[in-house]
């Protein structure tokens, strides 16, 4: 078959799939037992997730003295994982609601596993703020509900009580948008299952959807809609999130430039996430045709241009600070950058504002190797630089005698390994059980790029029937 | 008197099987229990209340006996708390007139040691529990032998000098025909004693009078922390620097000394010296004052000393008698003696004889001693050859140890007659001529202990109780000194009220000054090798009480170590030898005799030829401490690779002319390439960043004022940091109508002796945590003391600075808690509600000063008999809640409970927060800001006044006072 593209624009799907082929590739997974490697990978991250599972068993039964903290540093890695998985969210609902807003159409062939990302990511991040807690069995105090305690209400004051109003808004919405996203998939799958078990599950949770006209309408209503109702929280859940610290008076921590700051690394490492995933994903599922060189390269891009941001906040940062007279803020920063725990600092520098510059070459941009390894070394670098702000910030506050270092037990490097685990377990087990790339929305993208002239009868005619029959069609 | 009933009837019957837990509930039985009644009903059925209610003791209400300190010799004046019959906080007694108030450290910790559970409770014999009737019956035998032998019978104690205890020791000495008295301390002054008997033609330890001394010059003598009497010395001192009046009154205080210490901190001036100097300089100095030649900074000081002749005081620490021999003759020519030294109505308080140790040991190496009776001291472990004093030990047919732990000395003696606890016996003491204070029970004996006057007493063929002996002691030899005519028992009831009696001197003959004959010229002698300094840790003394978790726990003022002893080198040392702290070195005796393995610590001002290491650590019994702090996955235990906190250096003291010497020259020094890491409580010790970080502007936070006199006599806010305007837009969010309270903390004064940390931890009840959550810094004491070195034009200072919480207006902690666990009081106190707190420790991150505590793990309180020290008006934390200090809120609620009976306010002479009330040197002052009469309002308005990082807006209400040093020549600091 030959390649019939449009001299404008090339298309978004490679492999002149026809509306079947959409269906069968994306639900062929689902159907097949999964091979070696999905059992590999799943045995790693179950493990990881066990090994997690242990030591927050092991934590909330001894006490948050089983961490590395201390009098003078009272949040490191629970807070750093915290802030890193909230971020690593964020590109899936800038994805899926944003991108949506703006028309681009690219977004199909990865929104639905960005979006499953952002819900796990959500998940992992939320665990931490709980498990951080001396006791955390009373971690619903934080919630402001009619009690019997006089009613004792909540510290509106207080950023942790926005964060659980942001984190709890951002997981509904998501999971909400993100089971919306799925229903006209769901129902495509219940149509093709022969198991009763099966059949009934997608049954129950496509919610009856019978593809009419009425149907896409209200579906598409509604998808926009909370798109619409996304998207701001794109920019309120992680700056909410730096207002933990920018409230705070604490120099490094209290500083206004925070929200934009926050914004825009998370978007950077969200995409690196997604990134991360999705070249394994394309590979180990075979999803080439649909996660194409071009969506990586999009991706790349966004990387660029959020990279930039970062890196002018970290400048910004360090220019307000010189240029206060504020001598502890000074410090601050001067000690992030020489002080002992400069090394953090520097791995932060060189994975979040060099390696993207990289980027900026095609030939790069365009090696899903070296993407890959990038992709990796800004998740590493974004990690540290949460790690950076949180942990060096309170290491070395005002009173020198209560400086201290601080390093994390055993217990707290088993628990990131876990929240990693539990990620990859979530997401491994969804490849297995619901379709990675939206069908629905892929088939509304197929005939992007592709000159319809140039298309063979056989083609067009397929095209029409499973028009006509199966749900899911274009819309 | 008070006899204790209610110890029983506290507690259900089968206390011995009632679970921690309701333990905690059942001490917690308060007015906060009260209050949570509605829940624990089923556990509080348990409260069995009196069937007959002994008359003094009313549920919940304290009560307060005066008594005597025997923590260390000085024997300050106390007040025990009790509730519901148990011990549980030591204050001072304001009246007593040789502390006044003020306590140590050592003496806020002795409550914990009565209910130590390691104490022994019953006599031993031969290593195996025994009967008190089968101890009386072997030593009643042995002694029949003895004295039919005529065998030498040789008591041993530490100083004794209460007028029962005298009366009891000399009515058993008086039985045998050959029966000595030993007296001899770890810490021997012996030398003083012995220089005065030369020169003075007594031998007794004059009473000094910093209160009375305007210029001061110490040869390492370390009056604040360690010296003789500290408390008393403190507040004397702190009293001749209060700035008051015009021109401001405030000492000229010059330290000569070899190491870092308390007292060396506080000095106007220090001159480092290798200890091998200080006699020859010295020498200068009397040269100097006798119109001879000398050097010009021995010149300069005899000039300053003789301009306050009568009004200065020259104190030397060695227990080197030609030192001290000089010290007298320095001391005679400026006319001290009659006026900041007393020595017609001398001090007691040491009494040591070396001499006299030294010829029982000869003694006992000629097989001369029949019986050996030791009280109070611990040979085996303090003396320098303590291996072969337990030798010769063996050889001694009857050995009765009093002491109350097997100790070193004890697990050699034949019989162990444990002695009850201070708090438990009667006896008295008389530290100064004139001064007979008495020491009262407060609790019944925990075990079957008997006191050691009783035990003489029995042995002597009197069976009589302490208070019998006490009394009949008391009508005969302290009755009689009364001043006033009293009956014996009005003069009896008055004593036990007070705690003490002022009677007519004993007096103390003193012959015509003999000059000393004293080497002439002492030639500077070489250093060979390095010399090693044995000191006395302000925590830990003589090590008596190394079996007290909270004395291991507190770190020390100078060094911030808990739980070790280590050797200090100065920074110039640790850089020729290669050493950086921490690392294991190996110290040797010139001979190879001995070595001691142990980490070494780096310390500013301490001499380059020095190391110090500090005696009474590598206890027997500390093995206790492997486990006391939370067992998780990577908990390591608190004491070292030999099983024990510390290492014992008393190998390297040294038996030299009859005297210890503490000073041990030719000591050879190699690095183990080990480490051993030491838990220091601070990890930055400077007021200044980091010099690598901070370019050529050092940046110095304005945490600390400091003011030359000569400034702050020009201008009384000398040394201010600029005050920060207050710049809210916002309208004031607390308004105070009624209290509002604050403190005021004169660092002038702070010595940074660490009494106020222990006295916090006594009545919060804050948990011990161990060697390594500290070293994790997680100390849980609510108070801290910070200490800096601040380097200006080549001095070094030293400034403590005690660190709480600051019930800031605008508390940064209150805004961040999710579940309002941190809130506001309408007295401005910033409480913490444990009960809500949920344990985010956002609070304790946004604390710009650090001061909140969190409950990382739940510590053991697993210990029945120890939890009987915990405050009942103070609930004890659970795991994974914040703390901090609460400004003793349950002190204030008591206090203004009793000002509503009264229909008053709260007087400001009635409150005191527990740091406060203990503080020798009245450096913190607590009250009513409202009000602008009370003492805190005046130090809030005084032109000393400052606040640390007021510019933060948080309006702390926690301020403290420059400190103003004498320094009348700045070229004069050069030597530091």
């Amino acid at each position: 078959m030959s390649d019939h593209t449009s001299i404008l624009r090339s298309p978004l799907i490679l492999g002149n799939k026809s509306y079947s082929d959409v269906t069968e590739d994306v639900a062929l997974p689902l159907d097949r037992s999964p091979g070696k490697e999905w059992w590999m990978a799943f045995a790693v991250s179950s493990s990881m997730l066990f090994l997690g599972l242990a030591a927050v068993t092991y934590q909330v039964l001894t006490g948050i003295g089983t961490w590395g903290l201390n009098n003078t540093v009272g949040w490191a890695f629970d807070i750093t994982n915290f802030v890193f998985w909230i971020g690593i969210g964020h590109a899936g609902t800038l994805i899926s609601a944003i991108l949506f807003l703006f028309r681009q159409k690219w977004r199909t062939s990865v929104n639905r596993s960005a979006e499953a990302m952002t819900i796990f990511a959500v998940i992992c991040a939320g665990i931490f703020p709980i498990i951080h807690m001396g006791r955390p069995w009373l971690a619903f105090w934080v919630v402001p509900y009619p009690n019997l305690r006089g009613p004792l209400w909540v510290n509106f004051r207080s950023p942790l009580v926005w964060d659980m109003f942001a984190i709890g808004t951002y997981f509904t919405i998501s999971l909400v948008f993100w089971f919306v996203g799925l229903i006209p998939d769901l129902a495509t799958l219940r149509d093709r299952t022969t198991s009763t078990i099966k059949k009934k599950l997608y049954g129950w949770f496509s919610l009856g959807w019978d593809g009419s006209n009425r149907t896409w309408l209200r579906y598409e209503t509604v998808y926009l809609l909370l798109a619409g109702l996304a998207t701001p929280l794109v920019v309120s859940v992680h700056t909410i999130v730096s207002w933990d610290f920018a409230t705070s008076v604490i120099p490094g921590w209290h500083t206004t430039i925070f929200p934009p700051y926050f914004v825009a690394g998370a978007v950077f490492s969200g995409f690196a996430m997604v990134l991360t995933l999705m070249i394994i994903a394309r590979k180990v599922l075979r999803f080439e045709e649909y996660i194409t060189l071009h969506h990586i390269e999009s991706m790349a891009k966004v990387i660029i241009a959020t990279g930039g941001m970062v890196a002018l906040a970290y400048l910004t940062e360090l220019f307000v600070a010189m240029y206060s007279g504020n001598e502890y803020e000074r410090f601050a920063f001067v000690n992030r950058m020489f002080g002992p725990y400069a090394w953090a600092y520097w791995i932060m520098v060189s994975c979040n504002v060099l390696s993207p510059q990289l980027l900026w070459f095609k030939k790069i941009r365009t090696n899903v190797t070296l993407v890959f390894l990038l992709s990796l070394a800004i998740n590493v670098g974004m990690w540290f630089e949460r790690f950076v702000i949180i942990t060096i910030s309170l290491t070395r506050d005002y009173l020198p005698a209560s400086w201290d270092v601080y390093a994390p037990s055993l217990i707290e490097i088993a628990t990131l390994i876990g929240s990693f685990g539990l990620f990859l377990t979530l997401f491994l087990l969804f490849t297995r059980l619901l379709p990675m790339i939206a069908i629905g929305e892929v088939k509304g993208v197929l005939s992007y790029g592709r000159t319809k002239a140039h298309e063979s009868a056989q083609e067009r005619r397929k095209a029409v029937v499973l028009q006509e029959n199966v749900p899911g069609g274009v819309a | 008197m008070m006899k204790n009933e209610s110890h029983n009837h506290d507690f259900p019957e089968d206390f011995g099987s009632v679970d921690r837990r309701s333990f905690l509930r059942l001490a917690g039985f308060t007015f906060a229990g009260v209050a949570l009644a509605g829940c624990e009903q089923t556990r509080i059925d348990k409260a069995i209340p009196y069937l007959i209610k002994p008359e003094e003791i009313t549920p919940g209400k304290a009560s307060w006996y005066a008594s005597t300190c025997r923590g260390c010799p000085a024997g300050c004046g106390i007040l025990v708390k009790n509730r519901e019959g148990r011990p549980i906080k030591i204050e001072g007694n304001p009246d007593n007139p040789v502390s006044r108030g003020g306590v140590c450290a050592i003496g806020q910790a002795m409550v914990l040691g009565v209910y130590d559970s390691m104490r022994l409770t019953g006599p031993v014999m031969n290593g195996s529990p025994s009967t008190w009737e089968n101890a009386d019956r072997a030593v009643a035998e042995t002694l029949q032998n003895l004295a039919s032998k005529g065998s030498a019978v040789r008591i041993l104690t530490g100083s004794l000098n209460g007028p029962t205890e005298k009366f009891v020791m000399d009515g058993f000495l008086r039985r045998f025909a050959n029966a000595k008295h030993i007296v001899w301390n770890a810490l021997s002054q012996s030398a003083i004693l012995d220089a005065h008997r030369q020169t003075h033609g007594t031998r007794a330890l004059p009473r000094y009078r910093f209160d009375k001394a305007d210029v001061i010059v110490s040869f390492d003598a370390d009056f604040l922390g360690t010296w003789i009497s500290p408390v008393e010395f403190t507040r004397g001192y702190t009293e001749r620097r209060s700035l008051k009046g015009t021109p401001p009154t405030c000492s000229y205080h010059v330290q000569v000394e070899s190491r870092l210490s308390l007292t060396g901190a506080k000095a106007d001036k220090r001159i480092v010296i290798a200890p091998a100097e200080r006699l020859a300089l010295l020498q200068e100095l009397h040269s100097a004052l006798t119109g001879k030649r000398a050097g010009p900074e021995m010149a300069r000081l005899a000039k300053r000393l003789q301009e306050a002749r009568g009004r200065s005081l020259v104190v030397c620490g060695s227990n080197d008698l030609h030192s001290q021999l000089l010290v007298n003759a320095i001391n005679q020519t400026l006319g001290n003696y009659g006026a900041t030294i007393d020595l017609e109505s001398p001090s007691y308080q040491h009494q040591s004889d070396d001499r006299a140790m030294h010829d029982l040991m000869e003694e006992m190496k000629e097989g001369k001693v029949g019986a050996l009776f030791v009280a109070g001291v611990n040979p085996v472990a303090d003396l320098p050859n303590g291996a072969a004093f337990a030798v010769l030990m063996k050889d001694i047919p009857l050995v009765v140890s009093f002491a109350d732990h097997v100790d070193e000395t004890a697990a050699c003696a034949t019989m162990i007659c444990p002695d009850h606890h201070f708090l438990e016996s009667w006896s008295d003491a008389e530290p100064v001529d004139g001064v007979v204070t008495v020491n009262q029970p407060v609790i019944a004996p925990l075990g079957n202990t008997r006191s050691l006057m009783e035990s003489l007493a029995m042995w002597s063929g009197r069976q009589k109780n302490a208070l019998q002996l006490m009394q009949e002691a008391w009508f005969r030899s302290v009755f009689p000194r009364r001043k006033a005519g009293v009956g014996f028992q009005e003069f009896w009831d008055r004593a036990v009220h007070d705690g003490f009696v002022n009677v007519r001197g004993q007096g103390n003959p003193v012959t015509r000054f003999n000059p000393p004959a004293v080497r002439t010229s002492v030639a500077r002698p070489g250093i060979d090798g390095f010399t090693a300094v044995l000191y006395p840790k302000v925590t830990m003394l003589d090590g008596r009480h190394a079996q007290n978790a909270w004395l291991h726990e507190i770190p020390d003022p100078v060094t911030k170590i808990t739980w070790d002893n280590y050797a200090i080198l100065s920074p110039a040392t640790a850089e020729k030898i290669g050493v950086m702290s921490g690392d294991v070195v190996r110290l040797t005796l010139p001979d190879g005799s001995a070595t001691l393995e142990l980490p070494a610590w780096i310390q500013p001002g301490q001499h380059e030829s020095v190391i110090a290491v500090a005696l009474g650590y590598g206890r027997k019994g500390t093995e206790r401490f492997a486990a006391i702090g939370p067992k998780w996955l990577q908990g390591r235990p608190s004491t070292g690779p030999n099983g024990l906190v510390g290492v014992n250096a008393s190998a390297l003291l040294q038996f030299e002319n009859g005297a210890v010497k503490y000073e041990r020259n030719g000591i050879k020094i190699e690095k183990t390439g080990r480490r051993s890491d030491l838990a220091c409580t601070q990890t930055y010790h400077s007021v200044d960043s980091p010099p690598l970080l901070a370019g050529e502007q050092r940046h110095r936070r304005p945490l600390v004022q400091l003011a030359s006199l000569e400034e702050f006599a020009k201008d009384p806010s000398a040394g201010s940091h600029p005050k920060p305007e207050s710049r809210s837009l916002w309208p004031e969010e607390h308004r105070y109508d009624g209290y509002h309270w604050g403190m005021v903390i004169d660092l002038n004064a702070c010595t940074g002796c660490a009494a106020c940390v222990v006295s916090c931890q006594a009545e919060n009840n804050i948990p011990v945590v161990g060697k390594d959550e500290v070293l994790r810094n997680r100390e849980m004491h609510w108070l801290r003391i910070d200490r800096y070195f601040i380097e200006n034009e080549g001095t070094t200072d030293v400034v403590h600075q005690p660190m709480l919480c600051h019930h800031c207006d605008n508390a940064p902690c209150e805004t961040v808690c999710p579940v309002q666990a941190t809130v506001h009081s309408s007295e401005g106190l910033n409480q913490q509600v444990y009960n809500r707190c949920v344990g985010t420790r956002y609070c304790a991150n946004n604390c710009p000063y650090k001061i909140r505590r969190f409950n990382w793990f739940d510590y053991p309180r697993d210990n029945e008999k120890e939890n009987m020290v915990l405050n009942p008006d103070v609930t004890v934390r659970s795991r994974g809640v914040m703390e901090k200090c609460s400004f003793c809120v349950q002190r204030i609620q008591e206090a203004r409970i009793e000002a509503k009976r009264r229909g008053t306010t709260i007087r400001d002479d009635e409150l005191k927060t527990a740091c406060e009330q203990s503080c020798p040197a009245q450096a913190i002052v607590f009250g009513d800001l409202n009000n602008p009469e009370t003492r805190v309002s005046m130090f809030a308005k005084d032109p000393r006044q400052y606040q640390i990082l007021a510019e933060l807006e948080v309006r702390p209400t926690v301020s403290y006072m420059t400190v103003v040093k004498n320094r009348p020549d700045a070229k004069e600091q050069d030597n530091v």
